[in-house]
């Protein structure tokens, strides 16, 4: 009778751990409300010579595809965005290069977006001119200004640059290396092999993509969602300069850091932790460059005395935008203060505030033709949580599981009954006697 | 006689805990169902820190150039099985020069990258091909690892899909992706103790230099302002979703019905070992 209804809860119990076993989770998300700096995006159209071709796969020419796609972005750029817009070879049609090459205008400032104004003004634009990137790139990052909020460059074109200095590629870098943030996506307007490789290099270089535009609505559509990707609520990391040991290195709070980082070179921060706090640290190196194939980082904890305490490293080949890797070390509570606190000494020891040194490395390399400086962007992220980790039994909450506790369990009661049973007899047997 | 309906209602007890065990738990499941949030997001991020969150079981869209590096992260809790999976189609349209090498990326909330135990990760897209799909599964979430050890943790983790090769003619050609993750319960037999103090989350404020001293004036006092603190200023990127049951898995495991049926089986088993030795004539006495 008793095993039968063990039986039944043994079956319902089965009947729980397969519910628990398709146990669904569901999501709910919270977005968080902040007040950001307007997000600010600069679209850099070019309207040389070559504009006016008519290779679209619409049959439309280059020009006409942009001014469409141009108006789609105005009507559809959210509220809060600023956008502006600057043209390279508008104005100048004759052959000097000196000139041609210092044709780069403001056509709209970057602000809030007048719609009706903004279209005016993109309609009157003729295929004229020269293709200056480089210099356009630098007066859009002007366009710009400073501050914090999203800065991106959307550059439109259908050349590559016709004036050779400054490369548009080391311009983009020197502008991503000045610490203002700044994204350069690109859309090239043809197949062509120097375009595309001049546009991914000034991607690259700045964090940004580069696409193949080949018809109207795919450039419209990737424009809008640059835009849209510009007001994305993301915060400008910090700037920092990591020290070439632990002891002049920047002391770091909670958040994300940006700093550069050459070939080679190790670069030292560090953190104050409480004991009883866990350190994470994770630090991403970008391939800003063409860099070769194989590459690492390494990122360690060390203590003030030189002793590594933990270390992340992460490797890969191939073709990658950053390598990564973190770490967590959570500090412990110093045993002696808490086992005989009584002295003022110990108490105070207890409490204090340990420095953790963090050294990032990476093992990145390049051919010879590479620019070597500004270094390779680093991005280093810090969080320190309350509460030490809990290490516990390996199993949950130390129980058993599977035949083998099963068996033993039920051997060790039956040994225990078989004996409490004998004892039982014997007395029975000896009171008897007795 | 007397002994035997001492007997009774401790069995009676257990029937009536196994009986509140089950009843229990499968009305946590039933509130655990349902899948994702309702939006399925339509971008995706470019980088870790702009990734954008998916629940789990939402798919998700974007469309993308091929060379974009695109980032995605979701939720996962100890205990669970996390599987990234994702589809390109690539345009019929567009003239591809070659065949190209898609690759699927999975890392922790410190961006340590994670082994796949199962999957295509890397799948070689023919020139003629119309999609790829690539899916990586995790090993099981631990609700707590050594500091030194790569064991995947509760949190978030990021799906990072991109082209690995490609001819360089194939670069910026439109593409149209889905990716979505999905999570199991792992079962009993992954039931590990311990707890993390947090789950590992994304960091996205901008940070802030601390000086030593100003900080050590924080922390200084007593262990909880710094803790505080840290609550107020939520310093992490986005919202994930917490798994049902919370990051640490909940604290339901089978292994609490093998642990309990132990002891009840040891129970059966010592009173049956009892009656048999002590023998019938002690019974008829009573």
């Amino acid at each position: 009778m008793i095993l039968r209804k063990w039986t039944a809860v043994g079956l319902s119990g089965l009947f729980v751990a397969l519910a628990a076993g398709l146990l669904t989770t569901s999501a709910v998300a919270d977005e968080p409300a902040q007040d950001a700096p307007p997000p600010r995006v600069d679209l850099v159209l070019d309207v040389s010579g070559s504009m006016a071709e008519r290779d679209m796969r619409d049959g439309r020419s280059r020009m006409a595809a942009a001014q469409q796609a141009f108006e789609e972005v105005i009507d559809a750029v959210p509220d809060e965005v600023h956008l502006g817009i600057r043209t390279l070879g508008a104005t100048y049609p004759g052959d000097d290069i000196e000139i041609g090459c210092q044709d780069s205008e403001q056509l709209y400032p970057v602000g809030p977006v007048d719609r009706t104004e903004a279209k005016t003004a993109v309609a009157t634009l003729r295929p004229t001119g020269w293709t200056p990137i480089g210099l356009a790139l630098r007066g859009a990052d002007q366009d710009l200004g400073d501050g914090d909020g999203t800065r991106r460059i959307v550059l439109i074109t259908d050349g590559e640059d016709s004036c050779g200095q400054p490369d548009p590629c080391d311009v983009a870098r020197e502008l991503a290396a000045s610490g203002t943030h700044l994204v350069v996506d690109t859309l090239g307007l043809t197949l062509d092999d120097a375009v595309r490789e001049q546009l991914s290099c000034i991607a690259e270089a700045t964090g940004g993509t580069y696409t193949a535009v080949q018809d109207t609505d795919q450039l419209s559509d990737r424009l809008k969602q640059l835009v849209r990707r510009a007001d994305q609520p993301v915060e400008n990391p910090t700037a920092v300069q990591g020290a070439p040991g632990c002891q002049d290195a920047p002391s770091l709070g909670v958040g994300v850091y940006t700093d550069r980082q050459e070939f080679g070179e190790h670069r030292w921060y560090r953190v104050p932790v409480a004991p009883g706090q866990e350190l994470r640290a994770t630090v991403s190196v970008a391939a800003d460059r063409a860099v070769n194939p194989d590459h690492g980082v390494l990122l360690r904890a060390v203590d003030e005395g030189g002793q590594e305490l933990v270390r992340g490293t992460g490797a890969g080949t191939g073709r990658t935008d950053v390598v990564s890797t973190g770490l967590r070390l959570p500090v412990p509570e110093d045993e002696d203060d808490t086992g005989d606190g009584d002295t003022g000494d110990a108490g105070d020891a207890g409490d204090e505030v340990r420095i953790i040194c963090l050294d990032v490395g990476s093992s990145f390399s390049a051919p010879d033709a590479v620019q070597r400086t500004p270094g390779l962007p680093v991005e280093l992220t810090v969080d320190v949580v309350g509460g030490p980790d809990d290490p516990s039994d390996v199993a949950a909450f130390g129980l058993a599981r599977g035949w083998v506790p099963l068996v033993l369990l039920t051997g060790t009661g039956l040994l225990a009954g078989l004996l409490l049973g004998l004892f039982v007899r014997l007395g029975v047997v000896m009171g008897r006697s007795s | 006689m007397s002994r035997a309906r001492g007997v009774r209602p401790f069995t009676a007890l257990l029937l009536a805990g196994g009986a509140l065990l089950a009843g229990g738990v499968p009305a946590a499941a039933d509130a655990g169902e349902g899948d994702g949030t309702g939006d399925a997001p339509t971008e995706a991020g470019t980088t870790f820190r702009t990734a954008t969150v998916i629940g789990q079981g939402t798919s998700a869209t974007a469309s993308a150039s091929t060379g974009d590096y695109l980032y995605w992260t979701f939720p996962v809790a100890a205990g669970q099985t996390a599987t990234a999976e994702a589809t390109v189609t690539l345009p019929d349209t567009a003239p591809r020069s070659g065949p190209a090498t898609w690759q699927l990326d999975v890392y922790d909330g410190l961006r340590r990258r994670q082994p796949c135990t199962e999957g295509p990760q890397t799948v070689r897209a023919e020139q003629d091909a119309a999609s790829v799909s690539l899916s990586c599964t995790l090993p099981t979430v631990r609700p707590w690892a050594e500091p030194w050890s790569d064991a995947p943790l509760p949190g978030g983790y990021y799906l990072r899909l991109t082209v690995t090769e490609l001819p360089e003619r194939d670069l910026g050609l439109p593409v149209t992706v889905e990716a979505r993750a999905t999570a199991e319960e792992a079962g009993g037999s992954a039931a590990y103790g311990g707890a993390l103090a947090d789950p590992l989350l994304p960091v996205g404020a901008a940070g802030v230099l601390a000086g030593d001293t100003a900080d050590t004036g924080d922390t200084g006092d007593t262990g909880d302002t710094a803790e505080d603190g840290a609550a107020d200023t939520d310093p992490y990127l986005a919202a994930l979703p917490e798994p049902d049951g919370g990051w640490g898995g909940g604290w339901w495991t089978d292994r609490w019905l093998w642990t309990t049926a132990g002891g009840v089986l040891g129970a059966l088993a010592g009173l049956g070992g009892f009656r048999l030795v002590r023998g019938p004539r002690a019974r008829r006495e009573a």
